[in-house]
């Protein structure tokens, strides 16, 4: 048995105007290293859960605990110092920063945080720039390929050795090959970094990759099955 | 830390809005400051011009037009002073210059004043750029700017050629100095003996026949003119005159500042009028004063409304990366870069205004001004000073103030509810 790294307890999130909440979860553990995936109809409050176990929202009641601190009760400020260590985030939409070249964009977030980048994180993103297979580190990501911009997103996820890594469809845009290509990387990189990853999906390849799928339906959890392993 | 390089490319990709920005700033800015400029550019030049003017004494009448004729050499049929007033000055003991001016010719659009060669020279303290004072009634020197040479010959016209004037054929001035530049009208004149201008207008030319130890001289010097020879041209010029003419302006420099304010006290006068130029201007300047305030006014609204639609299109534009700020937080930046990467962007935005706006605005003044200067002969010299520099830097504090509330809002923006839209 794997160490709980995450303890949603009796989470909701309730939303003004519905008289359900959006998000009902009274108990969910996620083991650290473990690969999650989230399926679930649109609206059913997977990205909401998300946005909860990245502390980009605050439940109205219940604990999000991850490694024993409740992000919930944590300061807005203290949440993001939280998120920029441990958490490395890829969206659907790969929400790249046109103009700046890929090695750029993978430094961004950092840049933003520190006062002078070290030498170490410019080494650090041009080997995960080389692991997800891209070796033209100043080419400016709107002239790359959709699969080629989601490989720059994940290596900017990683940059901060996130030991839990979040996926938003990471796949849902991009044709089968570099959804595969993705698939891969995502697996691999978590797993030789011992990371945590989530992934909210449709993509059933994605899913079924993972040790552990729940499904999402209005906010609450209707099933939960293991990988055959 | 604000990355740059991030900054440059937001800024470039927004590049419409940016520039918008950038032009109204510069715009309100450069009206800010070229009326700032042109105002004091103009006092200077002028207070610069009546430098040399300690008193001027004409013939009763408008105190302004009196300073615009002997200082700015503004055309205008003055009333004349009798000659016994510049007798009487030139002999003052208070009295260390008394210098008529006449004026009323022209040659070539350029005014031909009569003086004395000590006015020349303001008594000896300034020397010329070129060739000597006159000597003889023939002779002229010109201001650094016009347009001849040594040797040339002057032809004075009564009036202006616009005006319908004649030529005076009586006589004629040969060139044989040229002044300094002054900046001031006198820059464009030509400046010949007194006793030439008197001469031509058959006045005589104040100095008795005997002096000149010719018996027959007639005083109208009309019947003269045919009995002079080139001998006659080398006879006397300047102070002190026998029998001076009526002059309508004379230019006195007093011995000590109290003999000049008792001077101008003596010949205000029924018939004579004393006046400071330089207390003139002042008074010139103040009703300038008011229309500088107006303008400053109007400039002041203008950056008003400047303030108005900088922050109407950051907002705006702020709305529309509500996105990509949230998915920089989401991707780990704090609050506060989001605070200082819209904040700065603003500022970024208003320094290139302000930097544009101060260049056009002396620009403009600059292109104002040797208008003035071609206009006139007064050179207003455009300065760039420390009020300026106030002026830049309180526009840009309050731009740093209003750039808090676009930087405010980004920092306050809920990041899940941004990332959704």
């Amino acid at each position: 048995m794997t160490a709980v790294s995450a303890l949603l307890r009796d989470v909701s999130v309730r939303v003004r105007g519905l008289p359900e909440p959006v998000i009902d979860v009274p108990d969910l553990a996620i083991a650290t290293g473990e690969h999650l995936a989230v399926t679930g109809p649109s609206g059913a409050g997977k990205t909401t859960l998300l946005n909860i176990l990245t502390g980009l929202e605050r439940p109205v009641s219940g604990a999000v605990l991850w490694d024993g601190i409740d992000i919930a009760r944590l300061s807005e400020a203290k949440r993001d110092t939280w998120r920029a260590k441990q958490v490395g985030i890829i969206m659907q939409d790969f929400n790249l920063f046109p103009g700046l070249s890929a090695l750029d964009n993978v430094l961004l977030p950092r840049q933003l945080r520190v006062p002078r980048l070290g030498n170490d994180a410019r080494e650090r993103a041009r080997h995960l720039l080389e692991q997800v297979g891209l070796n033209r580190h100043d080419q400016r990501v709107e002239t790359m390929s959709r699969g080629e911009m989601q490989r720059v997103a994940v290596a900017r996820a990683l940059q901060a050795q996130p030991a839990i890594i979040v996926a938003d469809e990471p796949t849902a845009s991009l044709d089968d090959t570099s959804a595969k290509r993705i698939t891969d990387l995502l697996i691999g990189l978590s797993t030789s970094s011992a990371a945590t990853l989530i992934v909210v999906t449709h993509d059933q390849t994605l899913a079924r990759a993972m040790h552990r799928v729940v499904s999402l339906q209005r906010g609450r959890i209707v099933g939960s099955r293991t990988a055959p392993t | 830390m604000i990355p740059l390089k991030f900054v440059l490319v937001d800024l470039r990709r927004h590049w419409v809005g940016s520039l918008v920005i950038i032009l109204l700033i510069a715009g309100a800015t450069a009206l800010g400051v070229a009326v700032n400029l042109q105002e004091r550019a103009l006092r200077l030049g002028s207070a610069r011009a009546a430098e040399r003017f300690d008193l001027v004494v004409g013939a009763a009448g408008s105190e302004t037009q009196l300073v615009l004729s002997s200082v700015f050499l503004q055309p205008s049929p003055l009333t004349l002073l009798p000659g016994s007033a510049l007798a009487k000055l030139a002999d003052d003991p208070r009295v260390a210059m008394a210098a008529p001016v006449g004026f009323g010719d022209s040659f070539n659009g350029l005014p031909v004043v009569g003086t004395i060669a000590a006015f020349v020279t303001d008594d000896g303290r300034v020397g010329l750029s070129e060739g000597r004072v006159f000597e003889t009634v023939a002779e002229a020197v010109i201001g650094a700017k016009v347009d001849l040479a040594l040797g040339d010959e002057v032809k004075p016209l009564h009036g202006t050629a616009g005006e319908g004037g004649h030529t005076h054929t009586e006589l004629k001035y040969q060139v044989v100095g040229r002044m300094g530049e002054t900046g001031t009208p006198w820059d464009r004149a030509i400046l010949v003996p007194i006793e030439g201008v008197w001469r031509i207008h058959h006045m005589g030319d104040g100095h008795d026949a005997d002096e000149h130890g010719h018996a027959a001289h007639d005083r109208t010097g009309e019947a003269s003119e045919a009995e002079r020879g080139p001998a006659e041209m080398m006879e006397r010029i300047g102070p002190p005159w026998t029998n001076p003419q009526g002059v309508p302006a004379i230019i006195v420099k007093a011995r000590t500042i109290a003999d000049a304010y008792r001077l101008r006290n003596e010949y205000r006068r029924d018939q004579t009028l004393g006046v400071f130029p330089a207390e003139v201007l002042t008074r010139l300047f103040s009703t300038l004063g008011d229309v500088r305030t107006v303008l400053a006014a109007i400039a002041f609204a203008t950056q008003g409304l400047v303030a108005a639609a900088v922050i109407l299109v950051s907002v705006v534009h702020l709305a529309q990366r509500r996105r990509q700020l949230a998915v920089l937080r989401a991707l780990g930046a704090p609050r506060a870069a989001l605070f200082g990467l819209v904040w700065f962007e603003i500022l970024a935005l208003v320094v290139s205004g302000v930097a544009i706006g101060v260049v056009l605005g002396w620009g403009g003044a600059k292109i104002f001004a040797s208008w003035v200067s071609d206009a006139s002969g007064i050179v207003s010299p455009v300065v760039l000073t420390w009020e300026d520099g106030r002026l830049a830097l309180g526009l840009l504090a309050v731009a740093a103030i209003i750039a808090v509330v676009p930087a405010m809002m980004a920092y306050r923006q809920p990041t899940a509810i941004a990332l959704r839209s």
